[in-house]
């Protein structure tokens, strides 16, 4: 099975478009400070509720912040939660989905339950819960949200282990007398790349959603700018005009975000697997080696 | 009675004879097998006072010390009481005399008084007795055959009925059908003497000797019942010999030993080209001991057992897939395990490896048994298998594939590992130059891919190489060549190699052992020939019956079959002479 994952994603137009998005979006983060000359709490000298001008692309708000610097910002924070929780989660999951494959047994079982254990977990209760109390900074965000998104991540390991394990390469290596941690790395690891990077998305669409509804009901660290937070305070202004360039862009923000990785996760996961694919796929492949 | 104690022979510093002792009596026949350069001609002419060499020791001929007397007491000995068949039958007759002269002169060398007729009448009967015929007594040697001069020959040796014959390499020069006559006729013309008999052609050793004693480098080696010794030779060069000869009985293709002889090793002389020595090998020299059936000198007390199986199961659930297997692998052998799709073959290559659980049985690696599989393990015990694109991972080059059971096994450095893995691809014959090291397995054939995974198991240097089908993916011509390579592998580094194989016809040319496996079990095991010839389980024989062949049905073979049944005697081509 030679499959070029890869070159699939690129070539299909959702793929594509999902790619471009989030690409944008990463663009917009990385560079926030170059792309505005404001920071996002500093109170310009613009009146409150400015229209969009030359100055504030997308105006004021209440306290003459402007809101097109406070967008990027929120960037930052949505996409380093989406990322941290998808590196973070996608770890957990194959050190723990990996290991129980290779080793089976009781070690096997008793993973499984607390991944059973784990998912039947109310999340976003707990997070509620959690949150209301510590009031948590990105990192502990992060940690949370990764505490409670491993277990799909680690079934799917799992699963695909499990088969990567009987491939004959695999058995090679444990008849050179290979240690776990090389089989996982050197063997198991690589064939798993495509659909790894699948569970990452997921897990960080998930959590870029679940920040910004949590920051969006106040429970997070108000000092940290994000898209919640923006889009809990104009919604108290609705009776404005200002919510065309305050709640509408935020939202639109947070949309794309998640559109580009839905787009993404879903392309791929078509590339992974053959049944999703198009049948008279202009790309055709040779399976064998 | 014969006996020859610590016996030391040496021609210029070079010690020829490193201390041989034997024991003989009448009617014994002694077959002295071994390479040129053995010292086995050399023990001949000792016996004989014939020496040219310093000699040391004691030849005891019925009391009387050999070594000790003079010439003329020697001489009075030779032709009388020994007698010597020389190997080369071109130059041990006068060519200016006849055939009866030399044999008359042979008799009366050693008689007082000459009675001319007496001995020519006596000439005539040994004449008849090694099937020359009178009439050709009156021949010179160049008018002979190589057959008929050395019956000629041998009746000189008969002539006053020595007590001591010696023949050396008696058949070496003759043709095959000349040779089984020759053989034949010594047979019946030995009996009642003690006979050595010196030959490096070991056929001809089995068929005229009760007793036989390998010779290595000056030594006795092993000493038993010539049956015993070749149906199961016990000390390494021994086997290495029976299988460098070529002969109707083995059907494993040819192998050689390696390396060369050297007289005058310190420890074992044989330990130079030994693939089981350990550090006494090279230190102390092993003494003949009595092993039961034999004398064997080996440190190791003989070829050792490698690998020992005993009551192995493995179930998958419900089902015994390999329900109590015994086998026995020793030190540089190869045993065919056969058997269809789903006897179980893999699953005991796979239990043995440690890829499966075994549930009940014991395994034992050379004599300790197996607890658990750590990384030491898996640099004495590898696999191969079936497929070998996919035994490599398609993310691995050449180089990383070879290196990485170095890798794992934390050997050497980079660099070093670079060169083991350079080192270990021209041993299986492939090149080792960076454009190959760089390919990746998509892009090199089948039959370089399954040099390459030989390659991974053997840079560990195991000693003992399970096959799993390892042939059956390639061509017919690729299997051929992979075939040899793992044989010439076997035959350098001594690797016992466990064979899998649902076809008997490649493993009968593979192996020394066969193991028949069938429902988990094994139904039949044996000497490869034995198996394939003269099998006991009906299931074997279906096997044989079913195995590929080349030969279009002969008509004999046609006509028994519409009969459905075997020939009976009164209808079979009457026998020609196959053997005198």
């Amino acid at each position: 099975m030679h499959v070029n994952v890869w070159h699939e994603l690129v070539e299909s137009n959702v793929g594509k478009a999902g790619l471009i998005l989030i690409g944008l979006m990463v663009f917009l983060a990385v560079f926030a400070p170059v792309l505005s000359p404001y920071s996002p709490r500093e109170n310009t000298d613009a009146p409150a509720f400015s229209r969009p001008s030359e100055d504030h692309w997308l105006g004021t708000n209440d306290a003459r912040q402007d809101i097109w610097t406070q967008l990027l910002y929120g960037a930052r924070t949505s996409l380093s939660v989406g990322f941290g929780v998808a590196l973070l989660s996608a770890f957990i999951g194959v050190l723990v989905g990996g290991t129980a494959a290779i080793f089976g047994g009781l070690y096997d079982r008793f993973w499984m339950r607390v991944v059973d254990a784990t998912i039947a977990i109310p999340d976003m209760i707990v997070i509620i819960l959690v949150a209301a109390y510590f009031r948590p900074n990105v990192l502990l965000m992060i940690l949370l949200l990764s505490a409670l998104s491993w277990p799909e991540g680690a079934r799917v390991v799992r699963a695909q282990t499990l088969t990567l394990k009987e491939r004959m390469h695999v058995s090679a290596a444990r008849t050179f007398g290979a240690s776990w941690s090389h089989l996982l790395v050197r063997h198991i690891i690589p064939d798993l790349g495509p659909i790894l990077v699948a569970i990452m998305i997921q897990d960080a669409r998930r959590a870029v959603f679940m920040e910004a509804g949590l920051s969006f009901l106040g429970i997070s660290d108000p000092s940290v700018m994000s898209w919640g937070i923006m889009m809990q305070y104009a919604r108290i202004f609705t009776y404005l005009e200002v919510w065309k360039w305050w709640l509408l862009p935020t939202g639109l923000a947070l949309s794309l975000t998640l559109i580009g990785l839905s787009f993404t996760g879903y392309s791929l996961e078509s590339a992974l697997d053959p049944r999703l694919r198009e049948a008279d796929h202009h790309h055709h492949h040779d399976g064998g080696i | 009675m014969l006996e020859i104690n610590d016996l030391k022979a040496s021609y210029d510093e070079t010690e020829i004879l490193a201390g041989v002792d034997l024991d003989l009596l009448r009617g014994d026949s002694l077959a002295i097998i071994g390479e040129s350069g053995a010292g086995k001609t050399t023990l001949g002419l000792a016996v004989m006072g014939l020496l040219d060499g310093r000699c040391s020791g004691r030849i005891l001929l019925d009391g009387k010390d050999v070594l000790s007397l003079d010439e003329k007491e020697r001489r009075k000995m030779r032709g009388k009481d020994m007698a010597m068949v020389f190997q080369n039958v071109e130059d041990a007759l006068d060519p200016l005399m006849t055939v009866s002269d030399q044999i008359g002169e042979a008799i009366s060398a050693h008689r007082e008084k000459d009675d001319p007729l007496e001995v020519e009448d006596r000439v005539r009967g040994l004449l008849r007795s090694v099937g020359l015929g009178e009439e050709k007594g009156g021949s010179f040697p160049h008018q002979l055959s190589g057959g008929e001069k050395q019956r000629a020959l041998i009746a000189m040796a008969l002539a006053n009925d020595p007590q001591v014959l010696i023949l050396d390499e008696p058949t070496a020069s003759l043709d095959a059908v000349t040779k089984a006559e020759v053989t034949h006729l010594l047979r019946e013309r030995i009996r009642e003497k003690i006979v050595l008999v010196i030959t490096h052609d070991i056929s001809t050793a089995a068929k005229l000797t009760e007793k036989m004693a390998v010779l290595y480098a000056g030594r006795i080696i092993e000493m038993g019942e010539t049956r015993d010794i070749l149906d199961n030779p016990r000390h390494p060069y021994t086997r290495g010999l029976i299988r460098s000869s070529p002969n109707m009985t083995t059907t494993k293709d040819l192998q050689g030993i390696p390396g060369r002889m050297k007289h005058g090793v310190p420890g074992c002389p044989f330990s130079d080209r030994c693939t089981q020595r350990i550090d006494r090998c090279r230190k102390e020299v092993p003494k003949l001991t009595d092993a039961g059936d034999r004398m064997i000198a080996c440190h190791r007390g003989g070829i050792v057992p490698l690998l020992e199986l005993s009551g192995v199961r493995t179930s998958f659930g419900d089902f015994a897939a390999v329900d109590g297997v015994d086998l026995t692998l020793y030190e540089g052998e190869t045993i065919a395990l056969v058997g269809e799709s789903g006897s179980g073959k893999t699953t005991l290559a796979k239990t043995v490896i440690g890829l499966f659980e075994q549930e009940e049985g014991e395994i034992r690696l050379e004599g300790e048994p197996l607890i658990k599989r750590d990384r030491d393990f898996y640099k004495r015990v590898q696999m191969i298998y079936q497929n070998p694109k996919e035994s490599i991972s398609h993310r691995m080059n050449v180089l990383e594939a070879v290196a990485e059971p170095l890798a794992i096994q934390k050997v050497g450095s980079p660099s070093e590992r670079v060169a083991m893995v350079k080192r270990v691809l021209e041993e299986v014959e492939l090149s080792s130059d960076d454009a190959f090291l760089k390919k990746y397995p998509h892009q090199i054939s089948g039959g370089e891919a399954q040099r390459v995974a030989i390659a991974r198991a053997l840079v560990l240097n195991p000693k003992l190489l399970i096959a799993d089908e390892p042939t059956s993916a390639l061509d017919a011509s690729v299997q051929a060549k992979i075939l040899k390579l793992l044989l010439n592998l076997q035959e350098k580094r001594g690797l016992a190699i466990l064979f899998i194989t649902h076809d008997i016809a490649l493993a009968r040319k593979v192996s020394d052992r066969m193991a028949v496996m069938l429902k988990g079990k094994i139904v039949e095991e044996g000497p490869t020939s034995d198996v394939t010839t003269c099998p006991t389980h009906p299931y074997t024989m279906k096997l044989l019956e079913v195995a590929p062949g080349l030969a279009p049905m002969s008509k004999a073979r046609e006509t028994r079959e519409e009969r459905g049944g075997l020939w009976d005697v009164s209808e079979m081509p009457p026998l020609r002479a196959r053997e005198l």
